[in-house]
């Protein structure tokens, strides 16, 4: 005999579901991270003793190796590292000595500050740069041309700045901003507004051409559906059928993109906070897989993997809110 | 989700490619050297007037130390910032004598094996008195394993006891006659900490160690910043009371060397390490940016390329000197680094008053290395130009560290590269980040490679030209790239190390010199590069045996 399952316990299901597969992700990452890091060359043991290039004695380079677990077989420091990582218990750094947790949540708040403004500036760009594309599709007669030329300008910027890399682009943004007009910081420090402007200009550009090409794209394929046409019929101008019924239609794909944004922006973090000499998980990452310190960068990525479950779970129920027949059928697209 | 393991992975590949690209220095090991007492000082000579107060920012492009007590590891970047706050037993004058800091006299035993120090009056900053107890608890803390020392404990190596004689007087007894065991004692990572602060533990005394020093750290933001303020009671190796002018130093990290020249053009920082050679030139060739160039070239060895004599085909000498007479960096050095770096003859910095250099031996001439390559066998050449020899081509492999090789030595590499193919090397440059580079190093995975190595003194060339420097240490780091193992310099370096006589020392130490350059082992290129972009500061002392800078009489002008 089959039964429905009740709403509570699809709900349960639904968080196991959620759950293994953050356990896969987890489990997935941190296999690839030891064993990139192990492929990289160098010794961790010497992240202990100073950095690459050690010349410690040998009672000092026992003496590390024992303490971290370093002279153990490699599928022990794999299972271990494994361990520490499923319990959340995330060791100690080599170099630094200090909990790993520590210091990867200290980095996190800088780099979710720097990443959530860049986001919120990358929609708000792609959002104008779509609604002024709708605008100039609506416009006719003797200003067509003017309208085309519009369209022609934004889809080229948005092409243009998709493509930007993030260390040139910032180069740029600091030679005018900041050696020129002085206006903003070349440096940038959590706590000084003025100074995470630049950093998080640098990072929305690219992740507005992107969002802006998808969001148009979307868009266009709206405002030829029935139900534009409809609206239209009714009287609707071009800025009430795009708030009103073509954004909407058009933000579904893109929303749920905002997690790949994420991931566009933790990448761009590890060179955006080099270039500005700013805090963070990208720049921790950076320093310790140079130290080759194994549990920092373990830990890091970790908490970054963790950090898109979540993002993915948001997404999805945002979509739901969006499209109800998300809700309905509560598959994955 | 089935995306989200490869973008995770992807941000750690970035943070790999990024690690291996970043043009930050990396730390170097090693480094020796004294620190001289109230010496040179560099400071701008414009008449813009002085202030007391003030906290001056400096941001430095070289790695962030993982701990800020030098005798931990024991790195450059570590050097440069413990100068504010921990002082060495001895400086180091610009004559390569060694002058009294902490240590106001010393005398050494008939056989050498027995040095007295007697010490001056002070205090750390966190009241502990410096003595003869303080003296020893520094020296156990160095060759304590639990330490995990690199630099610190090679200097003070041979060094088996300190006897507290009283509170004024400390009694080292050694092994072995050391030579260089003062220069040793000049370095930062030899300097004196409170023994109050060191029984702490590691991680505490990493976070701020209690020294002598001008400054005392008073706070770290991982990532971003070291704060010290002045220490008030500050006495000078003269013995006189000197605080500093400055009322503290906000020390940055900033690692890209154009923001960090950016920051400083537009005011946010008075002063910058590491900076570009394009970026020097600019700056002094704009009066009106008020931008003062210091040029510290760091003591002990020279910037070089190293050929490998351990195997083939550089362990053939007529091969080697092939190369260096095919390679001609010299033009090179002068596009690429547009005069400030100057190029160099000799295998020790131009600091050490005992380099020996001979430009005639480093004189291009091709027809030179094609005979000795036709002589040494190499005869044929293959489709690509390439010299043969059974069948082998004549491959250079050359790991290059991008951490240490600033770009415009890495664009000299490729100029060599396409000066030596004329004679038929082939040069295979492959960029490495620091552990895969150290780690291609410590597998024999080279035939050419440039390795900087700091230490105050011509005992460096001990350390690097030795036989027993091909001996690995544990970690599987050797200094001696050039695989040298010639009986007779072993000899002259033994000698010169256990000798009590400075002009005897001398004399051996230039005898070693010749040979090491007669035997073709390496092509100097210049002084390990040393530069800093001040704006608005005056009266750093340049002093510091490791060429760090001091900012104890500095005041800023606007």
């Amino acid at each position: 005999m089959t039964t429905t399952p009740g709403p509570s316990r699809r709900a349960l299901l639904r968080v196991a579901a959620l759950a293994g597969r953050a356990l896969l992700v987890v489990w997935v990452t941190a296999t690839v991270v030891f064993l990139a890091l192990r492929a990289a060359g160098g010794d961790p043991v010497e992240a202990v003793l100073g950095g690459p290039g050690s010349q410690a004695g040998p009672e000092a380079v026992a003496a590390a190796r024992a303490q971290y677990g370093l002279d153990l077989p490699v599928w022990q420091q794999y299972l271990l590292q494994l361990w520490r990582v499923l319990t959340l218990d995330l060791g100690d750094s080599y170099a630094r000595r200090t909990p790993v947790l520590d210091l990867v949540l200290s980095a996190l708040g800088p780099t979710a500050a720097l990443a959530v403004s860049a986001l919120v500036l990358g929609w708000l760009l792609a959002l104008g740069a779509a609604w002024l594309v709708s605008w100039a599709r609506a416009v006719s007669g003797r200003l067509a041309p003017v309208g085309r030329a519009v369209v022609a300008v934004v889809r080229g910027w948005e092409v243009l700045a998709s493509v930007l890399p993030h260390f040139w682009l910032g180069a740029v943004l600091v030679a005018l901003f900041a050696v020129g007009l002085r206006w903003f910081p070349a440096t940038s420090t959590p706590g000084s507004l003025a100074g995470l402007v630049l950093p998080t200009v640098t990072l929305a550009i690219p992740l507005a051409g992107f969002l802006g090409q998808l969001l148009g794209e979307g868009v266009g394929d709206a405002e030829s559906r029935p139900f534009a046409t409809t609206a239209r019929a009714r009287g609707a101008g071009p800025t009430r059928v795009f708030s009103r019924h073509t954004l909407r239609h058009a933000a579904i794909p893109t929303v749920a993109l905002t997690g790949w944004a994420f991931g566009f922006l933790v990448s761009g973090a590890v060179v955006v906070e080099t270039l500005f000499g700013r805090p963070g998980l990208g720049r921790l990452l950076v320093d310790s897989t140079l130290q080759r310190d194994v549990p920092v960068v373990m830990g890091a990525i970790v908490v970054i993997a963790l950090v898109y479950v979540l993002l993915t779970v948001v997404t999805e129920a945002v979509e739901g809110l969006l499209d109800p027949r998300a809700a309905t059928t509560g598959e994955d697209r | 989700m089935r995306r989200l393991p490869l973008l995770a992975v992807a941000s750690a590949a970035t943070a790999l490619v990024l690690a291996a690209c970043s043009g930050s220095p990396a730390p170097d090991p090693s480094s020796p050297s004294d620190a001289a007492s109230g010496g040179s000082t560099a400071s701008d000579g414009t008449d813009a007037p002085t202030q007391a107060g003030g906290t001056l920012v400096y941001a430095s492009g070289d790695a962030e130390p993982t701990c800020l007590d030098p005798h931990v590891g024991g790195n450059y970047p570590q050097a440069l910032i413990s100068t504010q706050y921990l002082e060495p037993l001895v400086g180091r004058a610009a004559d390569g004598t060694t002058t009294p800091w902490l240590a106001t006299d010393w005398t050494v035993s008939e056989d050498g094996l027995t040095w007295d120090f007697t010490l001056a009056e002070r205090t750390f900053t966190d009241g502990t008195p410096f003595d003869a107890a303080a003296v020893k608890a520094n020296i156990e803390h160095l060759q304590d394993p639990d330490t995990g020392s690199s630099t610190g404990y090679l200097a003070v190596e041979k060094v088996t006891e300190v006897e507290v004689v009283d509170d004024r007087h400390a009694r080292f007894h050694l092994s072995e006659p050391d030579a260089a065991l003062l220069e040793s004692l000049a370095q930062q990572w030899t300097a004196m900490q409170s023994p109050t602060g060191l029984a702490r533990g590691m991680e505490e005394n990493c976070l701020a160690p209690a020294g002598t020093g001008p400054f005392v750290v008073t706070g770290w933001t991982p990532q971003q910043q070291v704060d010290l303020v002045a220490n008030p009671d500050y006495v000078d190796a003269t013995g006189e009371a000197a605080p500093p002018l400055l009322d503290g130093i906000t020390w940055r990290f900033v690692p890209d060397a154009a923001t960090r020249y950016a920051a400083l053009v537009s005011g946010e920082v008075d002063v910058i390490d590491n900076p570009q050679p394009d970026t020097i030139t600019a700056a002094e060739a704009d009066a009106s940016l008020g931008i003062e160039h210091i040029d510290n070239p760091r003591p002990g060895s020279v910037n070089r390329i190293e050929l490998n004599s351990g195997q083939t085909p550089f362990d053939d000498i007529r091969v080697r000197e092939a190369f260096i007479r095919s390679a001609n960096p010299g033009p090179g050095i002068e596009a690429l680094f547009s005069s400030t770096a100057v190029p160099s003859f000799s295998p020790l910095s131009s600091v050490e008053p005992v380099a020996v250099s001979r430009e005639e031996q480093f004189t291009y001439d091709l027809d030179a290395a094609n005979t000795l390559l036709d002589e040494a066998g190499w005869t044929e050449r293959d489709a690509d130009g390439y010299r043969t020899k059974d069948g082998a081509r004549l491959s250079v492999r050359f790991p290059v560290s991008t951490n240490q090789s600033v770009p415009a030595e890495q664009a000299l590499f490729q100029q060599i590269q396409a000066n030596v193919k004329e004679a038929g090397f082939e040069v295979v440059l492959t960029p490495l980040d620091l552990g895969a580079w150290y780690a291609a190093l410590g597998a024999h995975e080279y035939e050419a490679v440039s390795a900087p190595y700091t230490k105050v003194g011509p005992d460096v060339l001990r350390i690097l030209y030795h036989s027993s420097g091909t001996e690995p240490a544990p970690s599987g780091y050797f200094a001696n790239h050039a695989y040298v193992r010639d009986a007779e310099l072993d000899a002259l370096l033994d000698e010169a190390s256990a000798t009590q006589d400075a002009a005897q020392r001398a004399d051996l130490l230039e005898q070693a010199q010749v040979r090491i350059l007669e035997g073709y082992y390496i092509l100097p290129l210049y002084d390990q590069q040393n530069h800093f972009l001040v704006r608005g500061v005056t009266g750093i002392d340049t002093s510091n045996p490791v060429a760090t800078l001091s900012f104890q009489t500095a005041s800023l002008t606007d």
